[in-house]
């Protein structure tokens, strides 16, 4: 059927130009955006948030409920629980993005070589790739932390390198449905080379889904690194990443405030980040 | 069995074989090489309370005497036939260790996946036929689902259900209350990949032309999805529930400290605070192995699932006529 | 538009008035109003977004319902039933209303069997027993033409090709004998011969089984040889509605006229008069291309002989090309026709270098492209080009037109910056498009604009072959008539030589001058345009002729003239 493709499917594509999409995102994607500036401004410039110190407090006002003064309550030593979340968030935060990178482009890398190249390359790839996947995520970050020692840029290495597998399946995926691509064949009929089909038609078109994806993952790393952390495998106190307070809030079950404002702070990025990655998926 | 099938079968295998071969390889280069002369130092922590010649005798049965390359083979043959080694803190077996923890993980992570089964069935069910604005919020939740980290949903449920409404208690957490909720804990997280595949897939098979031609012949919404629409899904739904088991094991880390269970994620934990290599190599391979087999069965089903799998590469289809 | 004429409203099958569709705010049908009587057949034809598939799917309620609402009157036999409620309505389907899609190979279900999907159509009968419903589904393939229908039934459709599953989609439909079938497009996916024989055999089962037909096309010439009446519609409104015989012979309205001027079958000379007059003028380009001359002394700018090429896959040998030759002159346009698997692609891509050949030799441009290296091949690419059949895979959709014309120049090296810019803007406007349209991306054009678009990337390395693979055969034919006629003028213009692939013989006889006759990868006839068309050899070149709608229009208006005892009432 090589010669008769589906004449109205394509007829219907064609009459049609497509809208420019008008005007603004929705406003939720506004809020997560916003949420998402708020968090990165923490963790760049936290002083700009909060004058008071996350590390050392006020024994006397220990324990007590959030207020004016205190909007996410004091801890067990009277340090203000606010400061806390903000001065913990650089490492929370930062790390993630560490381990999205490491994702992103070694992951990129193997999948392009993998996609674009085929044959035994993409065999062997595949098998490392394979590897990565068997082992479980988590586990896998577990294990790294405990061999690199406990602090959370070892946590953000072992975060990326389990998340290579999963940028790597998708690149590959991508690169080898651009690969077959009409266009692709024409530039080499217009004189192109493999490298120029490679960097000119199949990276533009296919990193828009990576993309989508590295947003997403970056919401994944915040919930893995704040696990590790909560398991005590990240920085150790008076590092306040968000995880920790978690952990360190829950035996004090007078003062729920001490795990509910970290894991609030935690649901609502990671939300928010989720957010943007449906939004860019959807407007592709 | 045509012999089609036989040789992607073989291929199949033999891929999996390699890929726990490089996986245990590469476990133990994280766990035995990276942290450099790890091992001598644990045994010689005065914490460990190991004699000299116990510690002599440990050297030798794991050659750290010798270079790397063969004590990984020592231990890669030890590996392969079952022989899991000692554990550095408890001098115990690794074997009985994994034996006595495996059964309160499995019982946790079926009873988890047959939770994340259902909730991820009830959550594209809802997204296809619920009225519009009721199915965009059921839509939305394996999104939020995957933004709450399960320490949260762990401490939340025992904070509602053990202390408020005393359903269960944490003292005891192997009681069937306790382990339920500490199976929603782990399903959660884990039914929101396999729910966003079903609603991808129910809504790719109801947007077909045959599903328009079936629902031209009379069929009503219920039989077309019975009939038409499940079995198509069937195998993408199905190489996830294979991907899911790793989230599974990773998951109940966290899960079983939480409810206080005694699984292989307990094991887990005290290995990595005790720094017991020998226990973090045999859980994560053993990890690795259910994974790659669980993922080569459904390898092995998907022709049988949807019968346009290629068992290899053709570039014709065989066709009946013209 | 017509006048209504006087219709006995209740003795029709199908009433159509005043149809609305709307998809939320925006409304693709307006007003539509037709009728069909017992026993009838009534074509709407339409380009795409006429709205014709939109008001089959609304006669079936098969629109999805949280985002179309129509308004008006469908009546089944003088009952309303587009107010009906689902439940009362869902029993006529299948019974009283049957379907054939577009694309068969889409239309079942890919992992259940034939037979097990059939007996969903079988259960309309309202017999329960499975050995009898299976001997009623046997029976009907067997009476759609199928030679093995045991074969059939246990088959996957994967398993069977295009024509074969039409077929069976045909026998589903009729099996519960249903007043009315709505046939969407239910041909276009198929080859040519196999789109006569369908069409033949839907309207066999018709007179036998008295099945009235609603035909939804596009191809305004299959309406008029099978509809009985025709409906034209255009962005959603009746144009114009009457009997075939009337609207062909003599169409009112400007829209349905073009349409008729737009077919190819109807009008072989269209584009003669172009290229004779090319024969006779020598053009003024010649002179800066030196590899040229050596060709044009013998006149030849494409030479394939004796090429052959196997293809192996899984163990299954598949001969493409099978000692294909043919030869075409400086200026000329060569015609390759075939169906599927005919071999046209392949040699396609081995004039070009995509392929190599396993015997044989090919020259462009007095150049040989067997047997080179890749360097080589590239650098006669230079002089040979392609215009491929989807202009909307062709065309990197992320970048803007310029640079995609501009990317032969820029990788061959051609001139310096400004130069080429200066040369993109020819380009572009020798096409026929606006200046502004470089900086916009292929997503925002139309299907013939971002064809336009192919030809000038094409053409900016001033080739001197270009190859045209099915160039307009994903185009609505009003679109395909402006391409071809740019395709003519340039030719002229530029003196290019053309290899026309097409499957269609009513396009190429006005577009080429020689044409080879492709089957099962043999040329089975091959000669000037005009010999091919009067005098026929081969049984296979006869077939194609024959399958043409109205390719001999005297014998199909008779055709038309005959079945039109009774004319289809027309409504306004």
């Amino acid at each position: 059927m090589t010669a008769i493709l589906s004449n109205t499917q394509l007829r219907d594509l064609g009459s049609t130009p497509r809208k420019l999409t008008a005007g603004l995102p929705p406003a939720t994607v506004l809020l997560s955006f916003a949420v998402v500036l708020v968090v990165i401004l923490w963790s760049l410039v936290p002083g700009l948030f909060t004058s008071l110190s996350p590390v050392t407090g006020d024994t006397a006002s220990k324990l007590a409920a959030p207020s004016a003064a205190h909007w996410f309550g004091t801890d067990y030593l009277g340090r203000d629980q606010y400061a806390r979340v903000v001065h913990g968030t650089a490492s929370s935060v930062t790390s993630a993005l560490v381990a999205v990178l490491i994702g992103l482009v070694i992951g990129s890398i193997i999948g392009l070589a993998s996609g674009f190249r085929g044959g035994w390359v993409d065999a062997v790839l595949g098998r490392f790739v394979d590897v990565l996947l068997a082992i479980p995520g988590f586990l896998l970050a577990v294990v790294i932390v405990s061999s690199l020692g406990f602090q959370t840029i070892n946590a953000a290495i072992a975060t990326g390198v389990s998340a290579v597998a999963v940028f790597a399946r998708l690149m590959r995926a991508e690169v080898m449905r651009v690969r077959g691509a009409t266009y692709v064949e024409a530039s080499y009929l217009q004189g192109g080379n493999r490298l120029h089909a490679l960097l000119g038609h199949v990276l533009p078109n296919a990193y828009r889904s990576v993309l989508v994806l590295a947003v997403l993952q970056f919401g994944t790393s915040i919930l893995i690194i704040a696990s590790l952390a909560f398991l005590g495998y990240g920085d150790p106190p008076p590092a306040s990443d968000w995880g920790l307070l978690v952990a360190s809030g829950k035996t004090y079950v007078t003062a729920p405030w001490l795990v509910y404002a970290p894991a609030l702070v935690i649901v609502t990025t990671v939300l928010s980040v989720n957010r943007i990655s449906r939004w860019l998926r959807n407007a592709k | 069995m045509t012999s089609d099938y036989r040789r992607f079968a073989l291929t199949r295998a033999g891929q999996a074989i390699v890929v726990v071969l490089l996986a245990y390889v590469f476990t133990f280069l994280i766990i035995s090489v990276l942290p450099g002369d790890a091992i001598t130092n644990t045994l010689r922590d005065p914490q460990h309370g190991l004699s000299e010649e116990d510690i002599q005798r440990i050297v030798a049965f794991y050659g750290l005497d010798q270079p790397v390359i063969v004590q990984l083979l020592l231990s890669l043959g030890r590996f392969l036939t079952g022989e899991l080694g000692f554990s550095l803190q408890s001098n115990l077996p690794v074997s009985q260790i994994v034996g006595d923890a495996l059964p309160s993980t499995l019982t946790l992570a079926t009873t988890a996946l047959l939770i994340a089964i259902i909730f991820a069935v009830a959550i594209a069910y809802g997204a296809q036929y619920l009225p519009g604005k009721w199915a965009a919020i059921v839509r939305s939740i394996p999104s939020f689902f995957l933004s709450v980290p399960n320490f949260v949903i762990g401490l939340i449920l025992i904070e509602f259900f053990a202390f408020r409404l005393h359903s269960f208690t944490t003292t005891d957490p192997n009681s069937p209350v306790a382990t339920l909720f500490a199976a929603i804990t782990l399903a959660i997280p884990v039914s929101a990949p396999l729910a966003e595949v079903l609603i991808a897939s129910l809504d790719h098979e109801s947007r077909q032309e045959y599903a328009l031609v079936a629902r031209s012949r009379g069929l009503s919404e219920a039989r077309l999805f019975a009939k038409h629409l499940v079995k198509p899904s069937a195998l993408p739904s199905v190489a996830m529930v294979a991907l899911i088991v790793g989230e599974l094991l990773g998951g109940s880390v966290i899960t079983e400290t939480i409810f206080g269970r005694d699984g292989i994620g307990t094991v887990v934990q005290k290995a990595v605070t005790g720094e017991d290599q020998p226990v973090l190599q045999a859980v994560v391979s053993l990890s690795a192995v259910v994974f790659v087999a669980v993922n080569l069965v459904a390898d092995l089903a998907s022709p049988l699932l949807d019968p346009r799998v290629k068992l290899r590469e053709t570039k014709l289809r065989e066709k009946v006529g013209a | 538009m017509k006048t209504r004429k006087d219709t006995n409203v209740s003795a029709d099958l199908l009433t159509v008035e005043g149809l609305s569709i709307a998809y939320g705010p925006t409304a693709v049908v307006h007003d539509v109003s037709f009728s069909l009587a017992q026993g009838e057949s009534l074509a709407l034809i339409g380009e795409s977004g006429s709205g014709k598939s939109t008001i089959a799917k609304a006669i079936l309620r098969l629109l999805p319902h949280s985002e179309a609402t129509a308004t008006g009157r469908v009546a089944l036999n003088g009952r309303d039933v587009l107010g009906l409620p689902e439940r009362q309505f869902r029993p006529l389907r299948g019974r009283e209303l049957g379907f054939i899609p577009q694309d068969p190979a889409s239309a079942l279900n890919p992992v259940r069997t034939i037979g097990a999907q059939a007996h969903e159509a079988a259960a309309l009968l309202g017999e329960t027993d499975p050995a009898v419903r299976r001997g009623k589904i046997l029976d009907v393939l067997e009476q759609v033409g199928l030679p093995d229908p045991v074969r059939v039934y246990d088959s996957y459709p994967h398993q069977l090709s295009g024509g074969m599953l039409q077929r069976v989609l045909i026998a589903l439909t009729v099996l519960p004998r249903p007043s009315l079938i709505v046939a969407d497009e239910p041909t276009s996916a198929l080859d040519v011969t196999v789109q006569k024989l369908i069409l033949d055999m839907l309207t066999e089962l018709r007179q036998e089984l008295d099945i009235s037909l609603l035909l939804i096309t596009h191809d305004l010439a299959i309406a008029a040889e099978r509809a009985d009446s025709l409906v034209v519609l255009k962005d959603g409104a009746v144009q114009e509605s009457g009997s075939s015989w009337d609207i062909f012979t003599a169409p009112q309205t400007d829209y349905a006229r073009s349409l008729q001027a737009d077919v190819p079958a109807l009008h072989p000379d269209r584009y003669r008069a172009q290229r004779t007059v090319f024969a006779a003028e020598p053009t003024h380009d010649v002179v800066s291309r030196p590899a040229a001359v050596a060709s044009r002394s013998t006149g030849l700018q494409i030479d394939v002989q004796g090429v052959t090429k196997r293809f192996s896959a899984g163990g299954k040998d598949v001969l493409a090309c099978d000692g294909v030759s043919f030869a075409v002159e400086r200026g000329r346009t060569h015609a390759l026709v075939g169906e599927s698997g005919s071999g046209k692609t392949t040699a396609v891509r081995l004039l070009l270098g995509l392929e190599q050949p396993d015997s044989g030799r090919i020259s462009v441009a007095g150049q040989s492209t067997s047997g080179r290296s890749r360097a080589e091949v590239r650098d006669i690419r230079r002089h040979l080009q392609l215009v491929y059949q989807n202009p909307f895979t062709s065309l990197d959709p992320t970048w803007p037109v310029g640079r995609i014309v501009r990317e032969p120049l820029d990788q061959f090296g051609v001139g310096t910056k400004p130069e080429r810019a200066r040369r993109v803007e020819e380009a572009l406007a020798s096409v026929g498009l606006p200046t502004d349209v470089a900086s916009r991306r292929p997503a925002h054009l139309s299907g013939g604009q971002r064809q336009r678009v192919a030809i000038a990337r094409a053409l900016v390395v001033r080739p001197d072959v270009v190859v045209l693979d099915e160039p307009t055969s994903a185009l609505d034919v009003s679109v395909q008539a402006g391409i071809l006629e740019l395709l003519s003028k340039l030719q002229r213009e530029l003196g290019l030589t053309y290899l026309f692939v097409s499957h269609d013989l009513a396009l190429v006889r006005q577009v080429a001058d020689t044409v080879s006759v492709l089957r099962k990868g043999q040329v089975v006839e091959a000669g000037a345009v005009e010999d091919i068309f009067s005098r026929p050899q081969h049984t296979y070149t006869r077939a194609l002729l024959d399958s043409i709608p109205l390719a001999t229009p005297a014998a199909a208006l008779g055709g038309i003239a005959a079945e039109a005892k009774q004319p289809a009432k027309a409504t306004a």
